[in-house]
């Protein structure tokens, strides 16, 4: 005899909602999903902003234009892509190894923390040198960060996501007091502002098309995106990073050191993204402070992901979004729509590419089980 | 005289700590329940904030603070539908899930936040008093650590006690724990996986919408872009730390929120170090409890593990 | 007399594959009904099917004449299904109690395992099993997690029970123990469902129904058919494993020793002593089997002999070098190679096509790469070359192996591990779910290795198969080697005890 409890009522028909891994993946359907997220994503933006009492049509035609109207806008639009486009790298990198690090925003700091130390230490160098070491030391002061993340992972087995995490608030704590106080702070004026002094011209990196805005900055973004994708597509270690993402065991299995290879993915991770923090400060600031690298590294996982991963779509991703955040500032003039809508709106857009991922990869299936 | 006030300051940090655990103590129960039924929720510091925003929009235009309570669970709650229709009904990788979360609601709440004030000063609301609890308040310098505090603080210590006997004592916390180490198990006998896991997200979730919404309005009146900072992954940490056990993780949260009562007390210690070394101390605790653990033999063995038939 | 359960013309697909086409199988009261089929012929399906667990797509089901539809496995655990399936679906952290209990919905929402406890011990007094509710499962032996499966059937009211390869993981005393309690069940009145491909336990069911390719081929009576016939039933045509049984004459001399295994010990991570002193040694040329039912040490060997563990004490030594600490890469460089038992999650990187799969561990090496790239046109050559050598069925050598069926991914491993290694193959379980026609192919393939020279570790649990190939056998039980046999010398009862642990006097 049973004890169970019983269903109540007679058996009805339910309609349920299944999963299955699609058999053939075709490439316009995946590309359909993706163009739908883009569209459902910014449907969803413009009901936040309408909810908001925004003016939609406004907003989006005064970020557009922003962003992509002008050639002085393009121009605008590309150096707000560099850092993004490095931080995008930084997190196609990490990610393709399925090594969850969302430390790039520290890393972004740390690069702009070691290019500062080679900026005071170095002085007195020929230009070409003085500027060559800075990268260098700011590429270093990225590389160091993730692999002690990597470290962490391998030899402590600390969760590399916590870790980074952990590592970011304490970066920013170190800069603030190097800065706001400490040994690095602006002297000259009475009040601390939480910045250095400004950077001297010799260690500034150089305008590209005499713009006063672009500068060699953006061509290390692109010559670092064709990189990441010779690395990834066409060498032993791209093969090993690859690998890994999808099956460690297998890989380990057959002789490849799997520690090594996270500390290497995290250098190569962490140096792209120090190279954000040296380009935003000795090519935008020419100085040293916190604001300027806000929120680089974690947009840059965003620029990442859009860009499906691969280093090619994250350049398209870091452009588009260089232009949003680009035009953010005119929205904000003309619409008086907050700069902050840009940052939500990403976030809103990664959802829906992830939820198109999973719509590309499976089809969803009605089964009638009953009736 | 010097004694007088050392003792003083002792239990000012020791009050301190009570009233700082708090929020990571709501965050942190609500994710050992969620983690339990093996969904590796990341998206815990972006719940909090969302409670915490809800709360601030709520006590102001309202001035209802009780009222921002509700909605902040609320808040969490929608957020929960979210990563759970994310993980369980999507299968999206818990730890991506986590992090689009969090990156969404930071930018959300700065948007929102910005559109509230925009052209006014920011509006201020006024936060919990305490309530002290009768007779228990008066014994000597227990009492003023423990019984002094806000309602919810008792509410929050309260929920351990209560979400261990849920986990341990009663059949739905055997099927949670069973889900997070192995829900075929569940599976084969006719009970839905997906609905539980719906409901042990949700029931996380909502614990760290409340843990914002204290976070709000227990210790300030006015909001900031990064209020929560850090609080929710410290949560997840002291899950960790606390190897998913409800004492262990009441330890954990505890440990993180001295540190953290120690540095606001730093100006008043005299302590002559910069005081940023005192804001990093939980950070690196974290980051230093974790490499101590090493190996976890309680950690749910299908954690973070999207479940397929 | 009418048939208590059964399937009319049911038919379940899955994406891409039929699993079951119109399906007749009925199961009278009281009987031991056998599914017997080859790996993939449907067995589980139909009797996920029967479960609740899938629903059928077409045709459908009947019990006790009425026809019904299963919604989910509550469904058929009303109307008094109970399943126990092949690999166990246990929480190794909760008791035996817990195991049991989790999901049974009674006595409200508090936990009540007093009541319950009650339940279950009458439960083992009824049927005589041995089994303390409050042992935690992770302790107890793969043999006894079996009877807590039965348990969990039978606390939930099982009137009829299917059991899918339930003696896939006993040693064959444990078989038989656990066939004489599914006698006494049946004698109970409780109707069996036993999915098997083991021919022993097919003929002692009372009928047999035959799937291929997950279509019926016929219900029988194991009495008025041969062993031989319902073996061409399954596989649709004359198979004789035995023909492979010829052993090299240079190997029965005396072999050079290869391989030499000296009291090496392994501790887990949970402490516990998964090898304990294991000394083996193989020859040029020789195949030494290693018989034992899984779990209890191979895994750990295998992983130490291809560097992937480090052991705790003792040493390995490959032609006259000691090699135990070395990692994987030096054991690879030395010409080890490896046929591990998870072909997927170990052997391949599923979403890596063919080609990459072919180089996976040899990535680096001077002929897949040209200055600091991987050479595609080489890799890609040496693919196909390897294709068409192995016959692996594909498209093409760009198509991802997790399209591949099971048998054409393991040719695949076997491939990539023959071509790089030259002295010591290690295949675990190389034959574990493959089709006989694909058995037949590897064993061939590594007979041929062996007359190349090569000293080969073979581990399997068809015993059969290994007295047909081997030149020695050792029995692993326990992490402990309990006894190497000759198999010219030898019976199963006799490995079956060295399997169960009961050690066997140095005589070599």
């Amino acid at each position: 005899m049973t004890s169970i409890e019983r269903d109540t009522g007679a058996p009805r028909p339910i309609t349920r909602i299944r999963i299955e891994p699609r058999v053939n993946r075709k490439p316009i359907w995946t590309f359909s999903m993706y163009l739908a997220a883009t569209l459902f994503g910014l449907v969803l933006s413009a009901l936040l902003l309408w909810t908001s009492g925004a003016d939609v049509i406004k907003a989006f035609s005064a970020l557009l234009n922003g962003g992509f109207g002008s050639q002085k806008a393009l121009v605008a639009t590309l150096a707000k892509a560099t850092p993004l486009i490095l931080t995008g790298l930084a997190t196609v990198v990490a990610f393709r190894a399925q090594v969850w690090s969302i430390g790039q925003e520290g890393q972004v700091y740390a690069g702009a923390m070691g290019a500062y130390t080679g900026y005071l230490m170095l002085a007195g160098l020929p230009p070409a040198l003085y500027i060559a070491g800075i990268i260098l030391c700011g590429m270093i002061g990225g590389a160091v960060l993730g692999a002690l993340a990597a470290i962490l992972k391998d030899r402590f087995d600390v969760n590399e996501i916590i870790s980074t995490v952990m590592m970011n608030y304490l970066i920013v704590f170190l800069l603030s007091y190097l800065i706001g106080g400490g040994p690095w702070t602006e002297v000259s004026t009475s009040v601390v502002y939480q910045q250095t002094a400004p950077i001297s011209e010799a260690a500034q990196l150089p305008a590209l098309f005499g713009s006063s805005k672009l500068h060699l900055g953006f061509g290390f973004a692109i010559v670092a995106a064709l990189v990441c994708y010779v690395v990834l597509d066409k060498t032993p270690l791209g093969y090993e990073i690859r690998a890994m993402g999808y099956n460690p065991v297998a890989l380990a299995y057959r002789g490849t050191n799997i520690g090594r290879t996270i500390v290497l993915v995290m250098i190569l991770s962490g140096a792209i993204a120090g190279l954000a923090g040296v380009s935003e400060i000795f090519g935008t600031a020419h100085r040293l402070r916190s604001d300027t690298l806000f929120n680089l590294g974690y947009t840059g996982i965003i620029i990442g992901m859009i860009g499906g991963l691969r280093p090619l779509g994250t350049v398209v991703a870091g452009v588009i979004f260089g232009g949003l955040s680009s035009g953010a500032l005119y929205m904000k003039l003309l619409a008086q729509v907050p700069a902050a809508l840009v940052p939500a709106m990403e976030g809103i857009l990664m959802l829906t590419f992830l939820c198109a991922g999973v719509a590309a990869r499976y089809k969803i299936v009605r089964v009638q089980t009953d009736g | 005289m010097g004694e007088l006030f050392q003792q003083t300051i002792l239990i000012s940090i020791l009050a301190g700590m009570v009233r700082i655990a708090t929020p990571i103590l709501f965050a942190a129960i609500g994710e050992l329940v969620t983690q339990r039924a093996g969904i590796w929720n990341m998206g815990v510091e972006g719940t909090m904030l969302m409670g915490a925003f809800t709360a601030y929009f709520v006590a102001t235009a309202t001035g209802s603070i009780w009222l921002a309570v509700v909605m902040a669970m609320v808040a969490g709650a929608l957020v929960g539908l979210i990563i759970a229709f994310m993980t369980v009904t999507m299968r999206v990788d818990h730890f991506i899930t986590g992090l689009a979360v969090n990156l969404l609601i930071a930018g959300l709440t700065l948007y929102w936040f910005r559109m509230y004030i925009k052209g006014r000063a920011q509006p201020t609301f006024d936060g919990f008093e305490n309530v002290p609890i009768p007779v228990l308040s008066s014994i000597p310098i227990v009492g003023e650590i423990l019984f002094d505090q806000r309602l919810l603080t008792y509410v929050a210590f309260a929920a351990v006690p209560a979400v261990w006997y849920l986990l341990y004592r009663t059949r739905w916390g055997l099927e949670l724990r069973c889900l997070g180490e192995n829900p075929k198990a569940l599976d084969i006998k006719g009970l839905s996986v997906a609905v539980r896991q719906y409901a042990a997200v949700l029931f996380g979730s909502v614990m760290t919408g409340l843990g914002g919404g204290f976070l709000m309005l227990g210790f300030s009146d006015r909001f900031l872009a990064d209020i929560t900072a850090g609080r929710g992954w410290l949560a997840i940490v002291a899950l960790i730390a606390g190897n998913w056990m409800p004492k262990g993780v009441l330890a954990a949260v505890l440990v993180f929120a001295l540190l953290e009562s120690v540095a606001t007390h730093v100006q008043v210690l005299g302590i002559d170090v910069p005081h940023q070394i005192f804001l990093a101390l939980p950070y690196l605790a974290s980051i230093l409890l974790l490499m101590g653990l090493r190996r976890q033999s309680r950690q749910p063995q299908r954690l973070g593990i999207p479940y397929f038939r | 007399m009418s048939p208590i359960l059964r399937t009319v013309n049911l038919t379940k697909r899955f994406p891409g594959v039929i699993a079951n086409e119109d399906v007749n199988f009925d199961l009278v009261a009281g009987e031991i009904h056998c599914l017997f089929g080859e790996n993939g012929a449907g067995k589980s399906t139909l009797s996920s099917c029967l479960f609740g667990f899938y629903q059928p797509e077409g045709g459908g089901l009947e019990l006790r004449g009425e026809p019904v539809k299963f919604r989910s496995p509550r469904d058929a655990i009303h109307a008094g299904i109970g399943m126990v399936h092949q690999h166990f679906v246990l929480v190794p952290d909760f008791t035996v109690l817990e195991n049991i209990v989790v999901g049974t919905h009674e006595n409200g929402w508090k936990l009540n395992l007093d009541e319950a406890r009650g339940r279950v011990e009458d439960l083992c007094r009824e049927y005589d099993i041995d089994l303390d509710p409050n042992a935690t499962v992770r302790n107890l032996a793969v043999g006894q997690q079996q009877w807590v499966e039965i348990l969990k059937a039978l606390y939930l009211g099982a009137e009829i029970l299917i059991l899918d390869e339930p003696s896939a993981v006993l040693t064959p005393e444990e078989s038989i123990r656990l066939f004489r309690i599914i006698n006494h069940m049946k004698e109970l009145g409780l109707s069996i469902v036993l999915i098997s491909h083991k021919m022993v336990e097919v003929m002692q069911s009372d009928r047999v129904t035959v799937l291929r390719k997950g279509k019926v081929v016929d219900t029988v009576r194991p009495g008025e058919v041969t062993p031989k016939e319902l073996t061409r039933m399954m596989v649709g045509r004359d198979v004789e494993l035995r023909v492979i049984r010829d052993r090299s004459a240079e190997g029965a001399a005396a072999p050079e020793t290869v391989l030499v295994v000296d009291n090496v010990s392994y501790r887990d991570n949970r402490e516990n002593l998964a090898l304990d002193q294991i000394s083996l040694t193989i020859g040029k040329g020789e195949i030494l089997g290693l018989a034992g039912v899984s779990g209890n040490g191979q895994k750990e060997l295998f992983e130490i002999l291809s560097g992937i563990l480090i052991p705790e004490s003792g040493n390995v030594t490959l032609a006259d070098e000691r090699i135990e600490g070395l990692p994987s890469r030096q054991y690879m460089d030395r010409g080890v190679g490896l046929v591990p038992d998870d072909r997927f999650r170990e052997g391949l990187i599923p979403e890596f096509d063919i080609q990459e799969n072919m180089i996976l561990g040899w990535q680096r090496h001077d002929d897949y790469t040209q200055g600091p790239f991987l050479n595609q046109k080489q890799i890609g050559t040496i693919a196909e070359g390897l294709i068409d050598e192995f016959q692996i069925k594909t498209p093409s050598a760009t198509t991802p192996v997790n399209h591949l069926s099971g048998g054409n991914a393991q040719k695949v491993i076997l491939a990539r591990e023959f071509v790089h290694s030259n002295k010591l193959l290690l295949a675990n379980q190389p034959t574990r779910g493959l089709d006989l026609g694909v058995i037949e192919y590897v064993y061939k393939q590594i007979i041929a290795k062996r007359d190349e020279g090569f000293a080969v570790l073979l581990a399997s649990e068809e015993l059969e198969d290994l007295l047909n190939l081997s030149d020695r056998i050792a029995v692993i039980s326990g992490g402990r080697i309990t006894g190497v046999v000759d198999p010219e010398n030898t019976s199963i009862e006799e490995i079956g005890l060295l399997m169960a642990g009961e050690r066997k006097e140095a005589a070599e």
